[in-house]
């Protein structure tokens, strides 16, 4: 965990509001898959910074990239942001996923935004023995991307867009629960808007389904490393809370109410 | 590099830099970022005798220049922290402040009886606008502040107390002569000012607590104007707060005449936000040629 001052060496958009940056980092960090980073938005008026994803962190060159989607005035800044342009940031943040040396079938569930932060698992694992079954989800074929990546380093891939307009029709939490039987997966891994998170979570207890699942959620954040207890949510059956920020990003799907 | 030494109702700090209640947790997490025994003192999140979950999120918004937020004084409650979260802080050679919550007069009694002799001091907070008890009963009017102040000040035999002031009142000026009359040994202000934040798509406020506390640099001006105010009217020590974002912020408090300040929002924005300012402070003092911090304090002079 590290506050830097990084410099941006590419900021384009991807497909329509959605955009990869990728910044250059003064130092080298020790990075796992799934965790963030916390990005100012680069005036002084914005206080809060950022949280995102990390897709990729290039060790060589020091960089790593972020997806975002304009959603307000501080993606939209971001999203202006030139080459060469200073921000600060603190990083690598959260805890990540990790594949437990048995586990041996991964299933990776994306949809929307959410594909993104799974790369970050296909990239780590690229030179292991992990095989991946990949289910992407998107609104329509407009914003279908990153599907290269996926293919590159899987044993199977689904897409699925909300009007069908490209591939399969429908969700990718359906199109895991379709393969599933083919797939038998030792882990699952997904990341999506709640609506998906809460369909697999509802579709695996409905099904009997045990093998563990972990998924990465969003909160609107404080201070990014743990400290304020803003961006918290409930543990399942307790009244007690967890850290999205500390704690996670990444949880078990049975340890949170989502 | 100039003397930060900094003496507060007899409690030493190395300078005059602490972290706000609510921001910086019980340091450990700032502590992975940097080693915060560089700090003069850390305010802890908010405590209560039994542990609280605090508020459903959306906890925090953003304005220009400022952030809501409305945690709710979620916390471990302080037996947790006692046993998990003092060593800790105490291992660090800063001040502890445990910044303190409760329902009733009997709590905050209670809590600062539980603490004495345990921390340096104990930071009543009894402004808390996020929670229905979170002490703002007691903090608007000036009869109640007094009153939960000597509840307080009755319960504690060793550790100073510091009574926190809303500044969402008539007069903050009276408040903290209220406090002074209850036996506060030092009074900290301000606490956060209630506001909102609206979703213009929902047509409902975006914190679903509906209000927060704003804080952050945006309130900084009405934050140095209060604290100008009450160390005019009182003859305890002043700890200074509210948007302090660098050395040149806290000079402003600092000469209105607090002896202290505290950061919060600033940490979010900028994890080393601190150390820069302890750093700054001592490269100002040395561009000015004064020795001491305590050669500026309260040096403020009104226009004509």
């Amino acid at each position: 965990m590290k506050e830097l001052n990084v410099k941006v060496v590419g900021n384009r958009e991807i497909v329509p509001g959605i955009y990869e940056m990728d910044i250059q980092l003064p130092e080298d960090i020790a990075f796992r898959c799934g965790q963030f980073v916390n990005l100012s938005v680069g005036d002084g008026a914005h206080l809060l910074r950022r949280p995102f994803a990390i897709l990729f962190y290039d060790r060589k060159r020091r960089v790593a990239g972020v997806c975002y989607q304009v959603k307000g005035e501080g993606t939209r800044l971001l999203s202006e942001k030139k080459e060469g342009d200073g921000l600060t940031c603190a990083l690598p943040l959260g805890n990540g996923f990790v594949i437990r040396e048995e586990e041996r079938r991964v299933a990776l569930i994306g949809g929307g935004v959410g594909v993104f932060p799974l790369l970050s698992v296909l990239e780590e694992y690229k030179d292991s023995d992990k095989h991946f079954r990949s289910y992407m989800g998107f609104r329509s074929a407009a914003y279908v991307d990153s599907f290269g990546a996926y293919d590159k380093r899987s044993d199977f891939v689904s897409v699925s867009t909300d009007d069908g307009s490209f591939g399969k029709k429908g969700t990718a939490v359906a199109a895991f629960f379709d393969d599933y039987e083919q797939a038998k997966p030792d882990v699952i891994f997904a990341c999506g808007p709640t609506p998906m998170l809460r369909a697999l979570k509802a579709g695996l207890k409905e099904r009997g389904i045990k093998v563990p699942c972990f998924v990465s959620l969003e909160e609107r954040m404080g201070c990014g490393i743990g400290a304020c207890l803003v961006c918290v949510c409930r543990k399942e059956g307790g009244a007690e809370n967890v850290r999205v920020c500390k704690d996670g990003p990444v949880f078990e799907i049975g340890e949170v109410e989502i | 590099m100039a003397d930060l030494h900094t003496k507060i109702c007899g409690v030493e700090f190395k300078n005059p830099v602490i972290a706000a209640s609510g921001t910086f947790g019980f340091g450990k997490e700032f502590n992975e970022i940097y080693d915060i025994s560089v700090l003069g003192g850390v305010s802890t999140k908010g405590l209560t005798l039994e542990p609280r979950a605090g508020n459903p999120t959306p906890r925090i918004a953003e304005g220009r220049g400022v952030i809501l937020n409305a945690v709710g004084l979620q916390n471990p409650g302080v037996e947790k922290f006692l046993r998990e979260d003092l060593d800790f802080l105490k291992s660090k050679g800063i001040v502890v402040i445990a910044n303190v919550a409760g329902k009733t007069l009997e709590n905050y009694a209670g809590i600062c009886a539980r603490l004495d002799g345990l921390v340096d001091m104990i930071e009543l907070n009894i402004s808390c606008p996020n929670v229905k008890c979170g002490g703002m009963a007691f903090g608007i009017r000036p009869e109640s502040v007094e009153q939960v102040t000597r509840a307080a000040k009755n319960s504690l035999k060793k550790t100073p107390l510091i009574v926190k002031l809303s500044p969402n009142v008539e007069s903050i000026a009276t408040n903290a002569l209220a406090a002074q009359r209850g036996g506060a040994d030092c009074v900290s202000l301000i606490n956060t000012l209630t506001g909102m934040v609206v979703d213009i798509e929902r047509r409902k406020p975006l914190i679903v607590n509906n209000t927060g506390g704003v804080a952050g640099a945006g309130i900084k001006p009405t934050a140095v104007r209060m604290t100008y105010e009450v160390c005019c009217a009182v003859n305890i020590p002043v700890i200074g707060m509210g948007g302090i974002t660098c050395a040149e912020d806290a000079l402003e408090f600092i000469m209105a005449g607090a002896a202290a300040v505290q950061v919060g929002t600033a940490n979010f924005t900028d994890t080393l936000v601190m150390p820069k300012i302890i750093d700054g402070l001592n490269r100002w003092l040395d561009a000015h040629g004064i020795a001491d911090i305590g050669a500026v304090r309260g040096t403020l002079t009104l226009n004509g």
